[in-house]
């Protein structure tokens, strides 16, 4: 299978600057009002055309350097709420306009360095978000990221690399922190962590992806560095490689289709590329997108899903952006 | 003038003694059903209490609940045969008490039914040691029914359910259900006394050690911005020291000589450090002036603190906790090694170090996390393996405050001795939480014990020999007593009620709550399956160990410290 580019969107990146994108995230009504973000070294870009450009999003700001923001995640109310929280070193930085006005809430000192934003998927009633960060373990705010409190009980590894979130997680309160020496789970809320019994000697795990249905088929998906792609089927007590030796060793980032598993699509940005399974992880087929030569795809983003023909944006490791679209096998 | 105190009576000058079967076994009898009678009406939800005469004269009786405390406050008794008995009994339920906190009536009720049974038996001509093996194999069959029947308990719902069912307090067990389901099976939990009447809780984020500042002079008034030990909920500000992204070092050296800290300062700014906590035994006055001359926020900010203690075993125990927390390598006196010997690679680092006069804590160590894990690991396994309490109880400590955070219960009341049972009943249903965190739980109000009878009957009916035939049928009817007692206390008829619950479904048993036949499981009447367990395990091999004991030696006196 190959991704036919629709559109190389670098434009708005200088070519040869030293800048990565940390964070791709999407408006849930992407396909009607186009709008997304990209976290890079240099800052906070906003695009309202799919992609087609891009704009600072901390304009309003006037800042005299660069933000580096390293994680960005859109309400999944935007439609209504216009939120977008972003994480920078020692705050999150939240707008209730769709990026266009922003407001610092501090995390506590030392300043931590944010590595992940994810919110609620019952975020419009319970306005939960989380965020990971590198030495500090996770933080929780419960009032739509004005306030943000630390809770590490039982989190015995606070590098903390991604964070994935039960769809049900307004009933079972269930998240999962991946991090350097493995995987924990909390199962109220993020008040309290537990080890997940995912082998030690194949962490670190740097992402994570849960199913759609995992309330029935509790499966879990977990990404290490250097050892490829891990699933289990019972809510991580038991772990099985996927695609051994058909992906990847480093597997960066995981997206399942939105109504996985009777869309059993699995894409793994890994090492190696992008990597399409169509069966649930059985077999695995390459797709050609148009990366630049020495360059990696370090963040993506399914705004539609991963349905043929649905836009794919992809971050780059020189801080480009391209959206492609999904070809036909 | 009189005194209140009395001058206490003459001991009789009491020869020693030698008693043989059957007074002996009769003998223990008595002792045994005193006590175990005392313990009685305290079983389950509408219990009674027992009144103690304090040691000194005078004063109001202490009224008591507790098993546990009820036997560690039982005196010897006149009859000295008896006293054996009782004291056998003490001791047995002392032991469940420290160990689990929780089930020490259900223990001597267990005891009890089995002795009593047991000694008429052998008094009829059972095989004494027979008759005992029998009970070791009905126990192991009772065991594994338990074992069967014990589910796993998660979240806080569940937990509070299983704290009412030792404390009968909703509001207490509403907070340890909530702190259990934060702290976890290990997790830290301090029992203060608080204010008001209402229990309540905080969590304190990080780890924190006994073994506060070196020198006060390095603590500053700080706006408190989180709950941390050694401050009250409402204290504004605090005392303390903080660094940031510091470098730490680890010793058991008492540092008396100035100049060996030369090395570990000039290490520290090599290495580019810009804070440092230095942990020892102890710092002359002369050492502690270098750190506070060489005490600088832009060049390298320092503080000391004591290295943990009280002993020499908790000091290494906890440095090498925090050696795996902070990823430092400890110089240690005992390895012949000096502070000369320090280099940037000795230094562990913290994200967040603090202290007080009290404590020292770290929040985010440096260490490898895999090691960690793998040294926490190490810690439940050897607590799983190791029987001895004080161990355990230390064990469990060290692995609680590695996972990160502490909570904190504050217990309120009416007069000291309000507060200090309410602290005690905290620590007792706690206790049985992390026991039902550990090994799950099993349907509550006896129920868990009944269902293991169709177990034993199948074992009564393959029975070889007579004395295994007699330690089937007097377990089988053992496992009854505590349901049967329970009722009684609680004001129903044991025989109607059994008749009721006989002819219900499995797992159905008598909610004396809600006076009605229920499914207790279902209705949340939960017991730790450990509690039990143990209790059963205990009974057995207790009443095994009486029941062969066929004489008694009494010294000239009796023992003394056995009156505490």
């Amino acid at each position: 299978m190959t991704l036919e580019t629709s559109s190389a969107l670098n434009d708005a990146w200088e070519a040869g600057s030293e800048d990565v994108v940390y964070a791709l995230a999407a408006s849930p009504q992407f396909d009607r009002d186009g709008i997304c973000f990209a976290g890079r070294a240099s800052g906070l870009y906003r695009s309202a055309n799919g992609g087609a450009s891009w704009q600072p999003a901390y304009a309003t700001l006037n800042l005299s350097d660069d933000l580096s923001t390293s994680a960005v995640v859109v309400s999944p109310g935007f439609a209504s709420d216009r939120a977008v929280f972003a994480g920078v070193t020692g705050a999150i930085l939240r707008s209730h306009d769709a990026g266009a006005t922003w407001f610092l809430s501090l995390l506590p000192s030392p300043p931590p360095v944010v590595s992940c934003l994810v919110a609620s998927p019952d975020y419009e009633r319970d306005g939960v978000l989380f965020a990971g960060t590198m030495e500090d373990g996770v933080f929780r705010s419960s009032d739509r990221g004005e306030r943000w409190v630390r809770w590490n009980f039982g989190l015995l590894d606070l590098h903390v690399l991604a964070l994935a979130l039960s769809p049900d997680f307004a009933q079972d309160e269930t998240l999962f922190a991946a991090v350097e020496s493995g995987i924990f789970r909390s199962t109220n809320g993020g008040r309290a962590w537990r080890e997940v019994p995912f082998p030690e000697d194949l962490a670190p795990v740097i992402s994570l992806a849960i199913s759609p249905d995992f309330k029935r088929d509790g499966l879990l998906l977990a990404g290490t560095e250097a050892h490829g792609l891990y699933v289990s089927r019972d809510r991580g007590r038991a772990w099985a490689a996927l695609g051994e030796g058909l992906l990847g060793e480093a597997v960066n980032a995981i997206l399942l289709a939105p109504d996985f598993p009777q869309t059993p699509t699995i894409l793994a940005v890994t090492s190696d590329g992008l990597s399409l399974s169509v069966d649930g992880g059985s077999t695995w087929s390459e797709l050609a997108a148009d990366v630049p030569p020495d360059e990696a795809v370090v963040a993506v983003s399914a705004p539609r899903g991963l349905h043929p023909g649905a836009p794919l944006l992809l971050g780059l490791s020189n801080g480009g952006v391209i959206r492609t679209g999904a070809g036909r096998q | 003038m009189s005194s209140r105190y009395q001058k206490p009576p003459e001991e009789p000058e009491l020869t020693p003694s030698v008693v043989f079967q059957p007074s002996s076994a009769r003998g223990m009898q008595r002792g045994v059903n005193i006590l175990v009678n005392v313990l009685r009406p305290t079983l389950g939800p509408h219990h009674g209490v027992v009144a103690i005469d304090r040691v000194v004269p005078g004063g109001t009786p202490e009224m008591l609940d507790s098993g546990g405390v009820i036997v560690r406050r039982f005196l010897q008794l006149p009859d000295r045969d008896a006293d054996m008995g009782a004291m056998f009994v003490r001791h047995m339920v002392w032991r469940q008490h420290e160990r689990e906190g929780d089930g020490t009536v259900t223990l001597a009720v267990l005891f009890q039914s089995i002795f009593n049974q047991g000694v008429t038996y052998l008094a009829a001509g059972g095989n004494a040691m027979q008759f005992r093996r029998q009970l070791d194999i009905g126990a192991r069959t009772i065991l594994a029914e338990l074992a069967k029947q014990a589910r796993p308990v998660e979240g806080q719902e569940a937990l509070t359910r299983v704290a009412e069912s030792v404390c009968f307090e909703p509001s207490l067990a509403r907070l340890l259900g909530e702190i259990f389901d934060i702290i976890g099976e290990y997790g830290r939990l301090e029992i203060r006394e608080g204010r008001g009447l209402e229990p309540d809780r905080e969590y304190v984020e990080g780890i924190y050690w006994d073994g506060g500042l070196l020198s006060r002079a390095m603590m500053a008034p700080m706006e408190k911005t989180a709950p941390m030990p050694g401050a009250r909920p409402t204290d504004k500000t605090v005392l303390r020291a903080e660094a940031e992204n510091a470098a730490i070092l680890l010793t058991n050296l008492d540092i008396q000589d100035p100049e060996d800290l030369a090395p570990v300062l000039q290490a520290a700014m090599d290495a580019g450090h810009k804070a440092l906590v230095v942990v020892a035994r102890n710092l002359s006055d002369a050492a502690m002036a270098l750190l506070m001359l060489n005490r600088n926020p832009e060049k390298l900010w320092i503080f000391a603190v004591k290295s943990p203690g009280p002993g020499s075993d908790d000091e290494a125990d906890g440095l090498t906790d925090m050696a795996h927390l902070t990823g430092a390598t400890p110089i240690l006196g005992d390895a012949k090694q000096t502070l000369r010997d320090v280099t940037p690679a000795h230094f562990g680092r913290v994200r967040l170090a603090w202290a007080n006069h009290e404590y020292f804590g770290i929040i985010g160590g440096g260490g490898d996390p895999k090691a960690l894990r793998r040294h926490i690991s190490e810690l439940r396994a050897a607590f799983l393996r190791i029987d001895a309490a004080d161990e355990r109880k230390k064990l469990r400590a060290r692995i609680g405050k590695l996972m990160g955070g502490t909570a904190t219960l504050w217990v309120g009341g009416f007069t000291p001795a309000d507060i200090e049972f309410n602290k005690e009943l905290a620590e007792r249903a706690g206790d049985a939480v992390r026991g039902a965190l550990l090994e799950g739980v099993v349907p509550g109000g006896g129920v868990a014990l009944l269902n293991c009878q169709p177990a034993v009957k199948r074992l009564l009916k393959q029975a070889p020999t007579a004395d295994a035939r007699a330690a089937f049928r007097i377990l089988h009817r053992a496992l009854e007593a505590p349901t049967r007692v329970l009722l009684e206390n609680s004001g129903w008829d044991p025989s109607e009620v059994m008749a009721q619950v006989q002819h219900a479904p499995a797992g159905y048993g008598f909610d004396v709550v809600a006076g009605k036949v229920t499914d207790l499981a279902a209705a949340g009447v939960l017991d730790p399956a450990t509690v039990l367990s143990r209790a059963v395990s205990s009974a057995v091999t207790s009443a095994g160990l009486a029941l062969t004991t066929d004489v008694l030696v009494h010294k000239r006196k009796p023992v003394q410290e056995l009156n505490t």
